[in-house]
Protein backbone atom coordinates (compact mmCIF):
# COMPACT_ATOMS: atom_id res chain seq x y z
CA UNK A 1 0.00 0.00 0.00
CA UNK A 2 1.74 2.83 -1.07
CA UNK A 3 1.86 6.00 1.69
CA UNK A 4 1.74 9.56 1.10
CA UNK A 5 4.53 11.43 2.64
CA UNK A 6 5.89 15.09 2.63
CA UNK A 7 9.57 16.27 2.95
CA UNK A 8 10.85 19.56 4.22
CA UNK A 9 14.01 20.40 2.70
CA UNK A 10 15.65 18.73 -0.46
CA UNK A 11 19.35 18.80 0.91
CA UNK A 12 21.28 16.11 0.65
CA UNK A 13 19.68 13.72 3.15
CA UNK A 14 16.08 15.25 1.78
CA UNK A 15 16.69 14.17 -1.18
CA UNK A 16 18.35 11.05 -1.04
CA UNK A 17 15.31 10.11 1.56
CA UNK A 18 12.98 11.62 -0.71
CA UNK A 19 14.32 9.29 -3.58
CA UNK A 20 14.36 6.45 -1.47
CA UNK A 21 10.53 6.62 -0.88
CA UNK A 22 9.61 7.31 -4.59
CA UNK A 23 11.49 4.01 -5.73
CA UNK A 24 9.59 2.02 -3.20
CA UNK A 25 6.25 3.27 -4.72
CA UNK A 26 5.35 5.99 -2.14
CA UNK A 27 3.68 9.47 -3.15
CA UNK A 28 6.11 11.57 -2.15
CA UNK A 29 5.48 15.41 -1.96
CA UNK A 30 8.87 17.10 -1.23
CA UNK A 31 9.18 20.91 -0.48
CA UNK A 32 12.20 23.45 -0.34
CA UNK A 33 12.73 27.19 0.13
CA UNK A 34 14.80 27.43 -2.89
CA UNK A 35 13.93 25.59 -6.27
CA UNK A 36 17.66 25.66 -6.99
CA UNK A 37 17.38 22.09 -4.83
CA UNK A 38 15.23 20.61 -6.82
CA UNK A 39 18.32 19.42 -9.04
CA UNK A 40 19.23 16.79 -6.63
CA UNK A 41 16.78 15.04 -8.15
CA UNK A 42 15.29 13.29 -11.62
CA UNK A 43 11.66 13.60 -12.20
CA UNK A 44 8.62 10.71 -11.41
CA UNK A 45 5.35 10.75 -11.47
CA UNK A 46 5.17 10.05 -7.60
CA UNK A 47 7.51 12.92 -6.78
CA UNK A 48 6.26 16.19 -6.28
CA UNK A 49 8.60 19.31 -5.91
CA UNK A 50 7.01 22.21 -4.41
CA UNK A 51 8.57 25.99 -3.56
CA UNK A 52 7.44 26.87 -0.45
CA UNK A 53 8.04 27.89 3.15
CA UNK A 54 7.82 25.07 5.48
CA UNK A 55 7.56 27.27 8.80
CA UNK A 56 4.00 28.25 7.00
CA UNK A 57 0.84 26.69 8.13
CA UNK A 58 -0.99 27.89 5.13
CA UNK A 59 1.78 27.19 2.93
CA UNK A 60 2.18 23.62 4.03
CA UNK A 61 -1.91 23.26 3.71
CA UNK A 62 -1.70 24.78 0.40
CA UNK A 63 1.02 22.12 -0.81
CA UNK A 64 -1.28 19.58 0.53
CA UNK A 65 0.09 18.52 4.19
CA UNK A 66 -4.19 17.19 5.42
CA UNK A 67 -3.87 14.37 3.16
CA UNK A 68 -0.26 12.81 3.83
CA UNK A 69 0.00 9.89 5.92
CA UNK A 70 3.67 10.79 7.29
CA UNK A 71 5.96 14.08 7.44
CA UNK A 72 9.66 14.51 7.72
CA UNK A 73 11.02 17.42 8.50
CA UNK A 74 15.15 17.42 7.26
CA UNK A 75 16.12 20.66 6.49
CA UNK A 76 19.66 21.97 8.04
CA UNK A 77 18.10 23.74 10.44
CA UNK A 78 17.07 22.17 13.95
CA UNK A 79 14.59 25.43 14.76
CA UNK A 80 12.65 25.27 11.42
CA UNK A 81 12.33 21.50 11.20
CA UNK A 82 11.25 21.58 14.93
CA UNK A 83 8.49 23.87 14.17
CA UNK A 84 7.40 22.32 10.99
CA UNK A 85 7.34 19.00 12.80
CA UNK A 86 4.91 20.37 15.76
CA UNK A 87 3.26 22.16 13.04
CA UNK A 88 2.11 18.90 11.51
CA UNK A 89 2.13 16.56 14.58
CA UNK A 90 -0.31 19.16 16.70
CA UNK A 91 -1.91 21.52 13.99
CA UNK A 92 -2.78 18.79 11.54
CA UNK A 93 -2.71 15.70 13.43
CA UNK A 94 -0.07 14.13 11.18
CA UNK A 95 0.42 10.29 12.35
CA UNK A 96 3.44 9.87 11.55
CA UNK A 97 6.28 12.29 12.13
CA UNK A 98 9.82 12.71 11.93
CA UNK A 99 12.28 15.35 12.48
CA UNK A 100 15.41 16.18 12.05
CA UNK A 101 17.36 17.96 15.30
CA UNK A 102 21.56 18.06 15.09
CA UNK A 103 21.98 19.46 18.07
CA UNK A 104 22.04 16.36 20.86
CA UNK A 105 20.52 18.72 23.71
CA UNK A 106 18.12 19.89 22.14
CA UNK A 107 17.66 16.17 20.55
CA UNK A 108 16.73 14.88 24.13
CA UNK A 109 14.10 17.28 24.99
CA UNK A 110 12.19 17.03 21.79
CA UNK A 111 12.29 13.22 22.11
CA UNK A 112 10.82 13.98 26.01
CA UNK A 113 8.09 16.05 24.41
CA UNK A 114 7.36 13.44 22.15
CA UNK A 115 8.49 14.06 18.92
CA UNK A 116 10.09 11.06 17.19
CA UNK A 117 13.80 12.83 16.61
CA UNK A 118 16.33 11.32 14.04
CA UNK A 119 20.32 13.08 14.96
CA UNK A 120 22.97 13.01 11.63
CA UNK A 121 25.90 13.66 14.25
CA UNK A 122 24.43 11.21 16.70
CA UNK A 123 23.75 8.64 13.69
CA UNK A 124 27.39 8.68 12.33
CA UNK A 125 29.24 8.49 15.61
CA UNK A 126 27.41 5.17 16.37
CA UNK A 127 28.36 4.32 12.69
CA UNK A 128 32.23 5.27 13.22
CA UNK A 129 32.30 3.36 16.40
CA UNK A 130 30.29 0.43 15.28
CA UNK A 131 33.36 0.27 12.17
CA UNK A 132 36.06 0.81 14.71
CA UNK A 133 34.30 -2.08 16.46
CA UNK A 134 33.99 -0.66 20.12
CA UNK B 1 13.82 40.50 37.78
CA UNK B 2 16.75 38.51 35.43
CA UNK B 3 14.98 38.64 32.06
CA UNK B 4 16.86 37.16 28.84
CA UNK B 5 16.25 38.62 25.13
CA UNK B 6 16.31 36.48 21.90
CA UNK B 7 17.27 39.03 19.40
CA UNK B 8 18.52 42.40 19.47
CA UNK B 9 16.22 44.01 16.42
CA UNK B 10 14.08 46.87 16.44
CA UNK B 11 11.60 45.14 19.28
CA UNK B 12 14.73 43.83 20.88
CA UNK B 13 16.30 46.40 21.43
CA UNK B 14 13.75 48.90 22.07
CA UNK B 15 12.54 46.26 24.72
CA UNK B 16 15.78 46.22 26.18
CA UNK B 17 16.13 49.77 26.86
CA UNK B 18 13.16 49.65 28.55
CA UNK B 19 13.78 46.62 30.81
CA UNK B 20 16.85 48.07 31.95
CA UNK B 21 15.61 51.80 32.69
CA UNK B 22 13.24 49.99 34.57
CA UNK B 23 16.09 48.27 36.62
CA UNK B 24 15.94 44.95 35.81
CA UNK B 25 18.88 42.92 35.23
CA UNK B 26 19.22 42.23 31.09
CA UNK B 27 21.09 39.78 28.80
CA UNK B 28 20.95 40.02 25.36
CA UNK B 29 21.67 36.65 22.67
CA UNK B 30 21.85 38.10 19.15
CA UNK B 31 23.06 35.93 16.27
CA UNK B 32 24.01 38.29 13.80
CA UNK B 33 27.70 39.31 15.11
CA UNK B 34 27.87 42.83 13.55
CA UNK B 35 23.99 43.95 15.11
CA UNK B 36 25.36 42.80 18.79
CA UNK B 37 28.48 44.53 18.00
CA UNK B 38 26.40 47.71 17.59
CA UNK B 39 24.03 46.90 19.89
CA UNK B 40 26.64 46.21 22.96
CA UNK B 41 28.37 49.88 21.86
CA UNK B 42 25.23 51.35 23.26
CA UNK B 43 24.20 49.23 25.96
CA UNK B 44 27.31 47.49 27.03
CA UNK B 45 28.19 43.83 27.76
CA UNK B 46 24.51 42.44 28.72
CA UNK B 47 25.01 42.01 25.01
CA UNK B 48 26.19 38.62 23.83
CA UNK B 49 26.76 37.29 20.17
CA UNK B 50 25.55 33.78 20.01
CA UNK B 51 22.70 31.78 19.20
CA UNK B 52 19.71 31.44 22.06
CA UNK B 53 18.01 28.37 20.61
CA UNK B 54 21.39 26.50 21.34
CA UNK B 55 21.25 24.98 25.00
CA UNK B 56 24.81 25.60 25.88
CA UNK B 57 24.51 29.46 24.81
CA UNK B 58 21.31 29.59 26.92
CA UNK B 59 23.08 28.15 30.18
CA UNK B 60 25.60 30.32 29.62
CA UNK B 61 23.95 33.42 30.11
CA UNK B 62 22.81 32.42 32.97
CA UNK B 63 19.04 30.48 31.98
CA UNK B 64 18.83 28.33 35.01
CA UNK B 65 18.43 31.50 37.43
CA UNK B 66 16.06 33.42 34.72
CA UNK B 67 13.02 35.11 35.46
CA UNK B 68 11.50 36.05 32.70
CA UNK B 69 12.59 34.90 28.40
CA UNK B 70 11.41 37.11 25.46
CA UNK B 71 12.04 35.92 22.12
CA UNK B 72 11.70 38.96 19.63
CA UNK B 73 13.37 38.09 16.22
CA UNK B 74 11.16 37.70 12.89
CA UNK B 75 11.33 34.10 12.89
CA UNK B 76 8.48 31.74 14.70
CA UNK B 77 10.84 28.77 14.35
CA UNK B 78 13.57 30.44 16.52
CA UNK B 79 11.13 32.26 18.83
CA UNK B 80 9.48 29.02 19.51
CA UNK B 81 12.71 26.75 19.61
CA UNK B 82 14.01 29.10 22.35
CA UNK B 83 10.95 29.29 24.29
CA UNK B 84 10.95 25.49 24.44
CA UNK B 85 14.67 25.28 25.45
CA UNK B 86 14.54 27.91 27.87
CA UNK B 87 11.05 26.20 29.17
CA UNK B 88 12.04 22.35 29.74
CA UNK B 89 15.35 22.75 30.03
CA UNK B 90 15.91 25.80 32.37
CA UNK B 91 12.56 26.08 33.80
CA UNK B 92 12.42 29.20 33.08
CA UNK B 93 9.11 29.89 34.90
CA UNK B 94 7.40 32.78 31.96
CA UNK B 95 7.95 32.81 28.47
CA UNK B 96 7.20 35.32 25.83
CA UNK B 97 7.33 35.25 22.06
CA UNK B 98 6.64 37.32 19.57
CA UNK B 99 5.13 35.57 16.66
CA UNK B 100 4.94 36.57 13.05
CA UNK B 101 2.42 33.95 11.63
CA UNK B 102 -0.92 34.57 13.41
CA UNK B 103 -1.83 30.86 12.25
CA UNK B 104 0.69 29.78 15.25
CA UNK B 105 -0.51 31.78 18.18
CA UNK B 106 -2.59 28.35 19.11
CA UNK B 107 0.24 26.32 18.66
CA UNK B 108 2.89 28.16 20.44
CA UNK B 109 0.35 28.41 23.37
CA UNK B 110 -0.32 24.66 23.28
CA UNK B 111 3.42 24.28 23.47
CA UNK B 112 3.57 25.78 26.69
CA UNK B 113 4.92 29.29 25.42
CA UNK B 114 3.09 31.47 28.22
CA UNK B 115 2.09 34.84 26.03
CA UNK B 116 2.51 35.20 22.76
CA UNK B 117 2.43 38.60 20.77
CA UNK B 118 1.17 38.65 17.28
CA UNK B 119 3.03 41.51 15.68
CA UNK B 120 0.69 40.81 12.07
CA UNK B 121 -2.37 40.53 13.83
CA UNK B 122 -1.54 43.90 16.28
CA UNK B 123 -0.51 46.06 12.95
CA UNK B 124 -3.82 44.31 11.04
CA UNK B 125 -6.23 45.52 14.00
CA UNK B 126 -4.87 49.13 14.10
CA UNK B 127 -5.01 49.52 10.26
CA UNK B 128 -8.13 48.15 10.48
CA UNK B 129 -9.62 50.69 12.74
CA UNK B 130 -8.32 53.32 10.61
CA UNK B 131 -9.62 52.47 7.63
CA UNK B 132 -13.38 54.34 6.91
CA UNK B 133 -16.72 52.18 6.47
CA UNK B 134 -14.63 50.17 9.02
CA UNK B 135 -14.57 45.98 9.41
CA UNK B 136 -14.59 43.96 12.45
CA UNK B 137 -11.69 45.04 14.84
CA UNK B 138 -9.39 42.76 16.87
CA UNK B 139 -8.86 43.96 20.22
CA UNK B 140 -7.46 41.31 22.09
CA UNK B 141 -6.95 37.81 21.76
CA UNK B 142 -8.48 35.08 24.58
CA UNK B 143 -7.29 31.82 25.78
CA UNK B 144 -4.76 31.51 22.78
CA UNK B 145 -6.74 32.92 20.04
CA UNK B 146 -9.75 30.33 21.06
CA UNK B 147 -11.48 32.99 21.64
CA UNK B 148 -11.08 36.82 20.93
CA UNK B 149 -12.41 40.73 21.95
CA UNK B 150 -13.48 42.29 18.85
CA UNK B 151 -15.34 45.75 18.21
CA UNK B 152 -17.74 46.47 15.38
CA UNK B 153 -19.54 50.18 14.65
CA UNK B 154 -22.72 49.78 14.02
CA UNK B 155 -23.46 51.42 10.57
CA UNK B 156 -26.62 53.10 9.05
CA UNK B 157 -29.17 51.10 7.50
CA UNK B 158 -27.69 47.75 9.82
CA UNK B 159 -30.72 45.44 10.85
CA UNK B 160 -29.88 45.50 14.63
CA UNK B 161 -30.71 49.19 14.74
CA UNK B 162 -33.60 49.34 17.26
CA UNK B 163 -33.11 45.86 18.42
CA UNK B 164 -32.95 44.77 21.97
CA UNK B 165 -30.20 42.16 23.03
CA UNK B 166 -32.78 38.76 22.48
CA UNK B 167 -33.56 40.04 19.09
CA UNK B 168 -30.23 40.70 17.13
CA UNK B 169 -29.56 37.14 16.14
CA UNK B 170 -26.72 36.82 17.59
CA UNK B 171 -24.67 33.74 16.28
CA UNK B 172 -23.96 30.62 18.93
CA UNK B 173 -20.79 31.28 21.10
CA UNK B 174 -20.91 35.60 20.49
CA UNK B 175 -21.79 37.67 23.31
CA UNK B 176 -21.78 41.08 23.42
CA UNK B 177 -19.98 42.64 26.49
CA UNK B 178 -20.50 46.47 26.07
CA UNK B 179 -21.87 49.85 23.73
CA UNK B 180 -19.71 52.52 23.35
CA UNK B 181 -22.48 55.21 22.09
CA UNK B 182 -21.09 58.05 19.70
CA UNK B 183 -21.17 60.65 22.48
CA UNK B 184 -18.62 58.48 24.50
CA UNK B 185 -21.01 56.76 26.84
CA UNK B 186 -20.45 52.90 28.65
CA UNK B 187 -23.72 51.10 28.44
CA UNK B 188 -23.18 47.53 29.85
CA UNK B 189 -25.48 45.17 27.48
CA UNK B 190 -28.91 44.27 29.31
CA UNK B 191 -32.35 43.58 28.19
CA UNK B 192 -33.61 46.87 28.02
CA UNK B 193 -30.35 48.33 26.00
CA UNK B 194 -31.84 48.83 22.12
CA UNK B 195 -28.80 49.21 19.60
CA UNK B 196 -28.52 52.73 17.74
CA UNK B 197 -26.46 54.01 14.60
CA UNK B 198 -22.74 54.76 15.15
CA UNK B 199 -22.79 52.85 18.64
CA UNK B 200 -19.18 50.74 19.02
CA UNK B 201 -20.30 47.46 20.22
CA UNK B 202 -17.45 45.36 22.27
CA UNK B 203 -18.16 41.20 22.01
CA UNK B 204 -16.30 38.50 22.59
CA UNK B 205 -16.47 35.91 19.48
CA UNK B 206 -14.00 32.85 18.23
CA UNK B 207 -12.68 33.76 15.50
CA UNK B 208 -14.96 31.69 12.67
CA UNK B 209 -17.54 33.15 14.12
CA UNK B 210 -16.80 36.61 13.45
CA UNK B 211 -18.10 36.57 9.81
CA UNK B 212 -21.94 36.10 11.04
CA UNK B 213 -21.23 38.48 14.22
CA UNK B 214 -20.29 41.16 11.63
CA UNK B 215 -23.56 40.14 9.69
CA UNK B 216 -26.14 40.00 12.35
CA UNK B 217 -24.27 43.90 13.67
CA UNK B 218 -24.35 45.62 10.31
CA UNK B 219 -26.38 43.42 7.61
CA UNK B 220 -22.87 43.22 5.24
CA UNK B 221 -21.69 40.59 4.06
Amino acid sequence: MPRNVMILGCGRVGAMVAKALAAEGDDVIIIDRDADNFRRLNEAPNLHMLVADGTSSEELRRCGIEKVDAFISLTAQDTVNALAAQVAQLSFSIPAVICRINDPTRRAMYDELGLRTVSPPQVLTDLVLEALGT
Amino acid sequence: MFVIVIGCGKIGYQLSRALLAADHEVVILERDSHRAAQAADELGSIVISSDGTEPAVLSEAGASRCQLLITTTGQDATNLVACQVAKHSFRVPQTIAVVTDPDHVSLFKQLGVDVTISTTELILSHIEEEIPGGSLVHLLPLQGAASGIVCVRIPAGSPAIGLALDDIGLPTGTSLAAVVTKDGEIKMMGDELLLEQDDEVVAITPPDREALLWKALTGGG
